[in-house]
Protein backbone atom coordinates (compact mmCIF):
# COMPACT_ATOMS: atom_id res chain seq x y z
CA UNK A 1 0.00 0.00 0.00
CA UNK A 2 2.43 2.49 1.09
CA UNK A 3 5.91 1.74 -0.94
CA UNK A 4 9.12 1.87 0.65
CA UNK A 5 10.24 5.33 -0.51
CA UNK A 6 7.50 7.02 1.13
CA UNK A 7 8.38 5.33 4.48
CA UNK A 8 11.96 6.87 4.58
CA UNK A 9 11.15 10.09 3.30
CA UNK A 10 8.42 10.52 6.20
CA UNK A 11 10.93 8.73 8.70
CA UNK A 12 13.69 11.42 7.43
CA UNK A 13 11.35 14.26 8.92
CA UNK A 14 12.59 13.11 12.42
CA UNK A 15 16.25 13.80 12.19
CA UNK A 16 15.24 16.88 10.55
CA UNK A 17 13.32 18.72 12.89
CA UNK A 18 15.61 17.16 15.68
CA UNK A 19 18.77 18.97 13.90
CA UNK A 20 16.33 22.64 13.75
CA UNK A 21 15.41 21.63 17.83
CA UNK A 22 19.23 21.32 18.60
CA UNK A 23 20.52 24.71 16.55
CA UNK A 24 17.98 26.75 18.23
CA UNK A 25 19.28 28.73 21.02
CA UNK A 26 16.13 31.00 22.16
CA UNK A 27 14.50 28.87 24.77
CA UNK A 28 11.17 29.74 24.07
CA UNK A 29 11.22 29.14 19.82
CA UNK A 30 13.37 26.04 21.10
CA UNK A 31 10.02 24.63 23.20
CA UNK A 32 7.69 25.19 20.21
CA UNK A 33 10.31 23.12 18.04
CA UNK A 34 10.07 20.61 20.53
CA UNK A 35 6.49 20.52 20.01
CA UNK A 36 6.53 20.07 16.17
CA UNK A 37 9.19 17.22 16.89
CA UNK A 38 6.68 15.40 18.97
CA UNK A 39 3.93 15.61 16.23
CA UNK A 40 6.46 14.45 13.77
CA UNK A 41 7.65 11.48 15.72
CA UNK A 42 3.89 10.65 16.53
CA UNK A 43 3.62 10.72 13.00
CA UNK A 44 6.12 8.22 12.63
CA UNK A 45 5.40 5.65 15.38
CA UNK A 46 1.85 5.52 14.11
CA UNK A 47 3.22 4.58 10.80
CA UNK A 48 5.51 1.94 11.96
CA UNK A 49 2.07 0.83 14.03
CA UNK A 50 2.98 1.54 17.64
CA UNK A 51 -0.41 3.34 18.51
CA UNK A 52 -0.09 3.34 21.83
CA UNK A 53 3.57 4.64 21.57
CA UNK A 54 2.22 7.69 19.44
CA UNK A 55 -0.17 7.94 21.41
CA UNK A 56 2.02 8.62 24.50
CA UNK A 57 4.09 10.35 22.70
CA UNK A 58 1.66 13.06 21.71
CA UNK A 59 0.32 13.50 25.01
CA UNK A 60 3.34 13.32 27.72
CA UNK A 61 5.56 14.51 25.59
CA UNK A 62 4.10 17.52 22.72
CA UNK A 63 1.76 18.60 25.69
CA UNK A 64 2.48 18.09 29.43
CA UNK A 65 6.40 18.41 28.97
CA UNK A 66 6.45 21.36 26.62
CA UNK A 67 3.46 23.52 29.05
CA UNK A 68 5.73 22.07 32.40
CA UNK A 69 8.74 23.55 30.54
CA UNK A 70 7.67 26.73 29.27
CA UNK A 71 6.04 27.46 32.55
CA UNK A 72 9.21 26.54 34.98
CA UNK A 73 11.73 28.67 32.20
CA UNK A 74 9.19 31.67 32.33
CA UNK A 75 9.46 31.43 36.00
CA UNK A 76 13.47 31.27 35.98
CA UNK A 77 15.02 33.27 33.16
CA UNK A 78 13.36 36.64 34.52
CA UNK A 79 15.09 39.51 36.35
CA UNK A 80 12.93 41.17 38.95
CA UNK A 81 13.89 44.91 39.01
CA UNK A 82 12.43 46.57 41.86
CA UNK A 83 11.13 50.05 41.71
CA UNK A 84 9.33 52.65 43.77
CA UNK A 85 5.68 53.50 43.23
CA UNK A 86 5.29 57.16 42.61
CA UNK A 87 8.29 56.96 39.98
CA UNK A 88 6.20 55.41 37.40
CA UNK A 89 3.74 57.72 38.12
CA UNK A 90 5.88 60.59 37.41
CA UNK A 91 6.44 59.02 34.39
CA UNK A 92 10.09 60.49 33.30
CA UNK A 93 11.45 60.13 29.81
CA UNK A 94 14.55 58.78 31.54
CA UNK A 95 12.94 56.72 33.44
CA UNK A 96 11.13 54.55 31.04
CA UNK A 97 14.76 55.24 28.32
CA UNK A 98 16.32 53.82 31.58
CA UNK A 99 13.80 50.37 31.65
CA UNK A 100 13.50 49.76 27.43
CA UNK A 101 17.33 49.95 27.52
CA UNK A 102 17.51 48.05 30.42
CA UNK A 103 15.06 45.36 28.71
CA UNK A 104 17.45 45.57 25.40
CA UNK A 105 20.58 44.65 26.93
CA UNK A 106 18.37 41.47 29.00
CA UNK A 107 16.83 40.59 25.68
CA UNK A 108 20.14 39.58 24.45
CA UNK A 109 20.63 37.23 27.02
CA UNK A 110 16.91 35.72 26.27
CA UNK A 111 15.93 36.91 29.91
CA UNK A 112 12.72 38.88 30.99
CA UNK A 113 12.11 42.21 32.78
CA UNK A 114 9.25 41.75 35.66
CA UNK A 115 8.98 45.33 37.12
CA UNK A 116 7.73 44.51 40.81
CA UNK A 117 5.94 48.01 42.36
CA UNK A 118 7.01 48.68 46.09
CA UNK A 119 5.34 51.49 48.16
CA UNK A 120 8.14 53.22 49.78
CA UNK A 121 11.94 53.15 50.06
CA UNK A 122 11.99 50.82 53.32
CA UNK A 123 10.21 48.25 51.56
CA UNK A 124 11.92 48.12 48.47
CA UNK A 125 15.51 47.36 50.49
CA UNK A 126 13.57 45.13 52.49
CA UNK A 127 12.31 43.09 49.45
CA UNK A 128 16.69 43.23 48.43
CA UNK A 129 17.30 41.93 51.72
CA UNK A 130 14.94 39.12 51.63
CA UNK A 131 16.08 38.07 47.94
CA UNK A 132 12.28 38.75 47.00
CA UNK A 133 13.74 41.09 43.49
CA UNK A 134 17.48 41.10 41.64
CA UNK A 135 17.49 44.58 41.79
CA UNK A 136 16.46 47.65 42.86
CA UNK A 137 15.91 50.82 40.99
CA UNK A 138 15.91 54.12 42.76
CA UNK A 139 16.51 57.63 42.70
CA UNK A 140 19.66 59.02 44.40
CA UNK A 141 18.87 61.22 47.04
CA UNK A 142 18.27 64.67 46.36
CA UNK A 143 21.39 66.46 49.26
CA UNK A 144 23.90 63.59 47.37
CA UNK A 145 23.15 64.46 44.73
CA UNK A 146 24.13 68.51 45.29
CA UNK A 147 26.84 67.62 47.33
CA UNK A 148 28.13 65.68 43.66
CA UNK A 149 27.21 68.48 41.84
CA UNK A 150 29.40 70.79 43.93
CA UNK A 151 32.29 69.00 43.22
CA UNK A 152 32.18 67.83 39.82
CA UNK A 153 29.60 69.09 37.34
CA UNK A 154 29.56 65.98 35.46
CA UNK A 155 27.58 64.57 37.84
CA UNK A 156 24.37 66.30 36.71
CA UNK A 157 22.79 63.71 34.95
CA UNK A 158 22.92 60.96 37.11
CA UNK A 159 19.81 60.60 38.94
CA UNK A 160 18.82 56.60 39.06
CA UNK A 161 21.02 54.32 41.13
CA UNK A 162 20.65 50.56 40.54
CA UNK A 163 21.58 47.66 42.51
CA UNK A 164 21.66 44.57 42.07
CA UNK A 165 22.34 41.68 44.03
CA UNK A 166 23.20 39.00 41.11
CA UNK A 167 27.02 39.31 40.47
CA UNK A 168 26.64 37.42 36.90
CA UNK A 169 23.52 40.06 36.34
CA UNK A 170 26.32 42.90 37.71
CA UNK A 171 28.83 41.89 35.14
CA UNK A 172 26.31 42.08 32.18
CA UNK A 173 25.08 45.15 33.19
CA UNK A 174 28.24 46.85 33.30
CA UNK A 175 29.70 45.59 30.13
CA UNK A 176 26.27 46.39 28.25
CA UNK A 177 24.21 48.83 29.97
CA UNK A 178 25.06 51.89 28.12
CA UNK A 179 22.85 54.76 29.82
CA UNK A 180 24.52 57.63 31.47
CA UNK A 181 21.59 58.39 33.92
CA UNK A 182 22.39 55.40 36.40
CA UNK A 183 25.03 54.59 38.34
CA UNK A 184 25.34 50.53 39.10
CA UNK A 185 26.38 49.29 41.97
CA UNK A 186 26.40 45.66 43.11
CA UNK A 187 25.59 44.97 47.04
CA UNK A 188 26.26 41.49 49.03
CA UNK A 189 23.56 40.24 50.23
CA UNK A 190 23.94 38.01 53.38
CA UNK A 191 22.60 34.71 53.60
CA UNK A 192 20.15 34.93 56.41
CA UNK A 193 18.69 31.55 56.08
CA UNK A 194 18.77 30.04 59.22
CA UNK A 195 20.28 26.38 60.26
CA UNK A 196 18.42 24.35 61.99
CA UNK B 1 1.18 15.79 1.85
CA UNK B 2 4.74 15.19 2.96
CA UNK B 3 5.67 18.25 0.41
CA UNK B 4 2.88 19.96 2.12
CA UNK B 5 4.53 18.89 5.34
CA UNK B 6 7.78 20.10 4.54
CA UNK B 7 6.30 24.23 4.07
CA UNK B 8 5.34 24.89 7.75
CA UNK B 9 8.78 22.68 8.74
CA UNK B 10 10.41 25.67 6.63
CA UNK B 11 8.38 28.33 7.79
CA UNK B 12 9.24 27.59 11.56
CA UNK B 13 13.47 27.12 10.78
CA UNK B 14 14.07 30.55 9.51
CA UNK B 15 11.10 32.69 11.24
CA UNK B 16 12.22 34.18 14.45
CA UNK B 17 9.31 35.33 15.14
CA UNK B 18 7.60 33.13 18.50
CA UNK B 19 3.57 33.32 16.86
CA UNK B 20 4.62 32.55 13.09
CA UNK B 21 6.36 29.11 14.93
CA UNK B 22 3.40 28.11 16.79
CA UNK B 23 1.57 28.96 13.33
CA UNK B 24 3.79 26.42 11.90
CA UNK B 25 3.31 24.26 14.54
CA UNK B 26 -0.19 24.28 14.23
CA UNK B 27 0.07 23.32 10.70
CA UNK B 28 2.12 20.61 11.64
CA UNK B 29 0.24 19.06 14.67
CA UNK B 30 -3.07 18.63 12.15
CA UNK B 31 -1.31 17.02 9.06
CA UNK B 32 0.53 14.73 11.12
CA UNK B 33 -2.78 13.68 12.57
CA UNK B 34 -5.06 13.59 9.17
CA UNK B 35 -2.04 11.62 7.59
CA UNK B 36 -2.18 9.08 10.61
CA UNK B 37 -5.63 9.32 9.84
CA UNK B 38 -5.33 8.39 6.33
CA UNK B 39 -2.70 5.25 7.49
CA UNK B 40 -5.31 4.22 9.52
CA UNK B 41 -8.02 3.65 6.57
CA UNK B 42 -5.72 2.75 4.09
CA UNK B 43 -4.30 0.27 6.54
CA UNK B 44 -7.83 -0.55 7.93
CA UNK B 45 -6.72 -0.27 11.52
CA UNK B 46 -8.88 1.60 14.28
CA UNK B 47 -6.70 1.19 16.81
CA UNK B 48 -4.21 3.71 14.67
CA UNK B 49 -7.41 5.68 13.85
CA UNK B 50 -8.73 6.43 17.50
CA UNK B 51 -5.11 7.42 18.17
CA UNK B 52 -5.24 9.76 15.17
CA UNK B 53 -8.71 11.22 16.56
CA UNK B 54 -7.73 11.51 20.04
CA UNK B 55 -4.22 13.42 19.07
CA UNK B 56 -6.32 15.81 16.50
CA UNK B 57 -8.83 16.82 19.31
CA UNK B 58 -6.34 17.12 22.81
CA UNK B 59 -3.30 18.72 20.45
CA UNK B 60 -5.26 21.44 19.73
CA UNK B 61 -6.25 22.05 22.91
CA UNK B 62 -3.02 21.62 24.12
CA UNK B 63 -1.89 24.53 21.64
CA UNK B 64 -4.34 26.87 23.03
CA UNK B 65 -2.44 26.08 26.79
CA UNK B 66 0.63 26.96 25.25
CA UNK B 67 -0.46 30.15 23.40
CA UNK B 68 -2.04 31.36 26.16
CA UNK B 69 1.58 30.63 28.47
CA UNK B 70 3.20 32.73 25.84
CA UNK B 71 0.95 35.23 25.50
CA UNK B 72 0.96 36.04 29.29
CA UNK B 73 4.91 36.41 29.16
CA UNK B 74 5.14 38.64 26.16
CA UNK B 75 2.99 41.35 27.43
CA UNK B 76 4.75 41.64 31.18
Amino acid sequence: MIDNYTYIIIIALLPLSALMLVFQVNPYHALVIRAILGAISALVYALLGAADVALTEALVGTMLAVTLYVIAVRSSLVMRLGILKESEVEAESYFTELISSLRKVINKYHLRLELVEYPNLPALEAALEEKEVHAVCTKQKKLELLQRNRNTATDVRQTYNTAIRVHRLFEIMQSELAFPETTLTYVTVPNMEEKH
Amino acid sequence: MILALLIPIYEAWQDDDIWQKMLAFASIATKTAIMMLLISVLRDDWSIGVVAVIILSVGNAGLMLLAHLIKQLNFN
